[in-house]
């Protein structure tokens, strides 16, 4: 498979899955507010966290001075100078889809074309303005198209381990960074009968999480909530499941190799499988839920910089041939299509009679 | 009867469908019947289906000049243009009879130049278009085949004679617009096209795979042949990526590829893989900045090497453009005779030429009657259409054929057939062109149809798309489907 497509198909994978995650953090945490009641209550307390989770917090502050529901809701949405707002990620995840047309399902296709369509058109704009949680339900529901389809059309090939491995990385990448939120709160249980931890109820609704962690303890302690998100296998949105599946991705792609023959991108992967799924909850506080998110994050970005290495930058040398770059080409960036990347000019000059 | 076509208005055009007094041609007389027969709301509702549809799917094309990257769909009209098998035949063998004359012609010219040596043609024409490639003399292609996909334009004069209005030879587009018409129209007239001999086109995409392939280095046994776009922001794109998936060939940018040791290679996830074949659909300058435009961001350093050393093809080949030069057009008819001793079994739209001084003088006196096009332009830009100009634009144009009388060429102004077009709720005469795609391979094969462009604009006799143009499916109609070639399965 040419390298463009493997990274393309791969961030398209990931960028719909960034819609999803914003669009369900954006839905939850309006939940959160009318639990929470508005009176009395700093606003800004709310939304700060969800800008740091996204990472786009510099981005914020050159547009808006200060953070207020509204604003936030309005960048992470629908601003189109926003490279990762929702708009921008379902623009991106189709405009990676249309670069390998030819190898993704008619369906896979017509579902983020249908997905950008409406994002774009005046409807999609005038429901978020009048019900925003209807539109953000609305591109959950593409989003879990999106996956249905691409399950049950995509021949278990290359295609498929590359759209696991978008999808399952980003997943990884956001349910840290939704965990790290809640870093600073409190562990205990609030101290009056009656009382819950909201703010971690919400972020279990925030990673659709809610009933399946009711079954799996009942009360919501703190503690069993991390270890829910972080540590169990049986969750499939937990961080650990989600690194099981880019193993077995990577696994899949690469063969697993010994000693030297083993490929990066497997080796960095397994180990932070290992290293999730032995871990005790309370282990992970000893060393802080913030300092062990803070490596992860890490870990996670070199997993995807080995891909990145591995499979596209890659030039696998033929004996014989001569690997010097000729002199005075333009340096052409590789791999997929980004929100923020330049449109050549010369790309429409073109002349097609 | 009442019938959707009850007030349609011919007028003193020659009509595709309907004759001087008002009466249906006979190859018309079954779609008259199904089609006449809708109410405008049900033919509407279908026309509003197909576009959604398009949309939908993504059948587009990129409006430039818009950073947004706004999409467009291709207007698209539901009534097909017929075209009787007899009639066909003829059209088939004036093309097959011109590309082979054209290739011959590029042979010649990038070889010995035996037709300007013969005083056939005056060398200062030829040798000056603006895409004549002197690098490419003496180099040797596959086969001696240089334009291996061709677009030829075809138009009906007022009697419903058929021209020759140009050869597209370089970037022909619109082939999968072709296909994806004939598609909508499954959908929207099933039973139409179940009950008529309408000859297939849906072997396109493995036609033009044979043609590639036949172009690979003859050690090769099962070739790696690619699509080479500019990018997903090109107009055609989504043509690009049509035919590749047509083909069941992979579609790449100039960055997925790598030139070493003269031969060229995709990147892949599993190391380097060869290439043999490339359909480019970028133009010559920018396709190597090594030996054409420097700056080129498309291209692929060293490709051109690659293909002087036949390690690789390129379809169509370079410097192709030499022979759809609109001065160069007029030289056709002479070409057919020197390289195939026969006369043009379609002839050439007559052209003044503003290099002959004679000529020029008749243009700059005439061009309030004629039309005069920039030879290297295409898309229907640099056009001065006399009659419909203001008095602004033919003194620029008199300015510019004066500075360079060798760019520019003149015609008389043709009176395109016309066809009924549905607008609003009702159907009126809109003026057409056909668009047939030549692939010359082992052999020089034709598909049954192509393209109908229709100048949506009334009055217009311009059918670009990039000028508010817009498209019909194309039907060759056999006269009896029991005597339909073999490509069509027989009825059982």
């Amino acid at each position: 498979m040419l390298s463009r497509v493997a990274d393309s198909i791969y961030w398209m994978a990931r960028y719909v899955e960034r819609a999803e995650n914003f669009s369900r953090l954006l839905l939850s945490t309006q939940d959160l507010m009318l639990d929470a009641g508005i009176a009395g209550v700093e606003e800004s307390q709310f939304w700060q966290p969800i800008l740091a989770t996204t990472g786009d917090d510099e981005a914020y502050y050159k547009l808006y001075s200060e953070v207020t529901g509204e604003d936030v809701t309005d960048f992470l949405a629908l601003r189109a100078d926003n490279p990762n707002s929702i708009l921008n990620c379902i623009r991106a995840a189709r405009e990676n889809a249309r670069t390998v047309r030819d190898q993704i399902s008619n369906d896979i296709w017509e579902c983020l074309n249908g997905l950008r369509l409406f994002a774009e058109s005046d409807e999609g704009h005038g429901l978020h303005r009048t019900q925003s949680a209807a539109f953000y339900e609305r591109v959950l529901s593409r989003s879990y198209e999106f996956q249905g389809i691409a399950d049950s059309t995509t021949p278990r090939g290359e295609i498929w381990h590359f759209l696991r491995l978008g999808t399952c990385l980003e997943r990884a990448d956001k349910m840290s960074r939704l965990l790290d939120t809640c870093s600073t709160l409190s562990l205990e249980m609030p101290p009056h009968p009656e009382a819950r931890p909201l703010r971690w109820v919400a972020l279990l609704r925030s990673c659709s999480a809610r009933h399946s962690f009711q079954v799996y303890n009942g009360k919501p302690d703190p503690k069993k909530i991390i270890e829910f998100l972080l540590l169990d296998e049986t969750l499939p949105r937990s961080v650990a499941s989600c690194i099981s599946e880019v193993h077995s991705a990577l696994v899949a792609l690469c063969g697993t190799g010994v000693g030297d023959q083993m490929s990066d991108p497997v080796r960095h992967a397994g180990r932070l499988h290992a290293d999730l799924v032995y871990a005790t909850v309370d282990e992970v506080l000893d060393v802080g839920l913030h300092e062990f998110i803070d490596d992860l994050q890490g870990r996670l970005n070199q997993i995807g910089d080995s891909i990145f290495k591995t499979f596209v930058l890659n030039i696998a040398e033929l004996p014989d041939l001569d690997v010097t770059e000729p002199e005075d080409t333009p340096a052409i960036p590789l791999g997929a299509h980004h929100a923020e990347d330049f449109n050549n000019a010369q790309v429409q000059q073109q002349q097609q009679q | 009867m009442s019938s959707l076509f009850n007030d349609y208005q011919p007028a003193s055009f020659f009509d595709e469908v309907f004759t001087a007094n008002n009466a249906g041609r006979p190859h018309y007389k079954a779609l008259l019947g199904s089609i006449g027969s809708l109410s405008p709301t049900d033919y509407s509702a279908l026309q509003q289906m197909v576009d959604a549809a398009f949309l939908r799917q993504g059948v587009t094309f990129t409006v430039y000049g818009d950073n947004k990257g706004t999409e467009r769909i291709f207007p698209f009209d539901l009534m097909p243009r017929v075209i009787p098998q007899r009639e066909w035949e003829t059209v088939e063998a004036g093309l097959v009879q011109r590309i082979t004359a054209l290739n011959l012609f590029l042979n010649d010219i990038y070889h010995d130049q035996k037709i300007i040596a013969d005083r056939v043609v005056p060398a200062e024409l030829v040798l000056s278009a603006s895409h004549y490639r002197p690098e490419f003399k003496g180099v040797k292609v596959p086969h001696g085949i240089y334009i291996h996909i061709c677009g030829t334009d075809l138009v009906r004069d007022d009697k419903g004679d058929y021209y020759v209005l140009e050869d597209n030879g370089r970037c022909p587009s619109g082939a999968s617009y072709m296909l994806e018409n004939r598609n909508a129209m499954k959908r929207a007239f099933p039973g139409m096209l179940h009950s008529l001999p309408v000859r297939p086109v849906d072997e396109y995409g493995e036609m033009l795979r044979n043609t590639l392939a036949h172009l690979a280095p003859a050690s090769v046994v099962d070739p790696v042949i690619v699509v080479l776009t500019p990018g997903i922001y090109n107009s055609a794109y989504f043509e690009h990526c049509y035919l590749a998936k047509e083909m069941g060939v992979p579609i790449v940018e100039g960055r997925d590829l790598i030139v070493r040791n003269d031969r060229v290679f995709m990147r892949t996830t599993k190391g380097l893989e060869q290439v043999h074949v490339i359909y480019r659909r970028i133009d010559d300058d920018f396709l190597d900045p090594l030996v054409f435009r420097k700056d080129s961001l498309l291209g692929v350093p060293g490709i051109v090497n690659a293909y002087r050393k036949g390690n690789v093809a390129l379809a169509n080949s370079i410097g192709t453009g030499v022979a759809d030069d609109k001065a160069v057009y007029a030289l056709v008819p002479k070409m057919i005779k020197y390289y195939l001793d026969q006369d043009p079994i379609l002839p050439n739209v007559p052209t003044h030429l503003g290099i002959e001084p004679k000529e020029c003088d008749y243009i700059l006196n005439n061009l309030d009657k004629l039309v005069v096009k920039a030879v290297n332009e295409s898309g229907g830009y640099g056009m001065l259409m006399g009659p419909t100009s203001t008095k602004e634009e033919r003194s620029e144009f008199e300015k510019r054929i004066r500075a360079t009388p060798r760019n520019y060429i003149a015609q008389p102004v043709l009176q395109l057939s016309r066809h009924p077009v549905f607008v609003d709720d009702h159907f009126e005469g809109r003026h057409i062109d056909l668009r047939p795609y030549v692939l010359s391979g082992d052999r020089v094969s034709v598909v049954p149809g192509g393209l109908t462009r229709v100048a949506l604009k009334k009055g217009s006799l311009v059918v670009n798309s990039s000028q508010g143009g817009g498209s019909k499916d194309t039907w060759v109609l056999w006269e009896d489907r029991l005597d339909m070639p073999a490509e069509t399965p027989t009825a059982s």
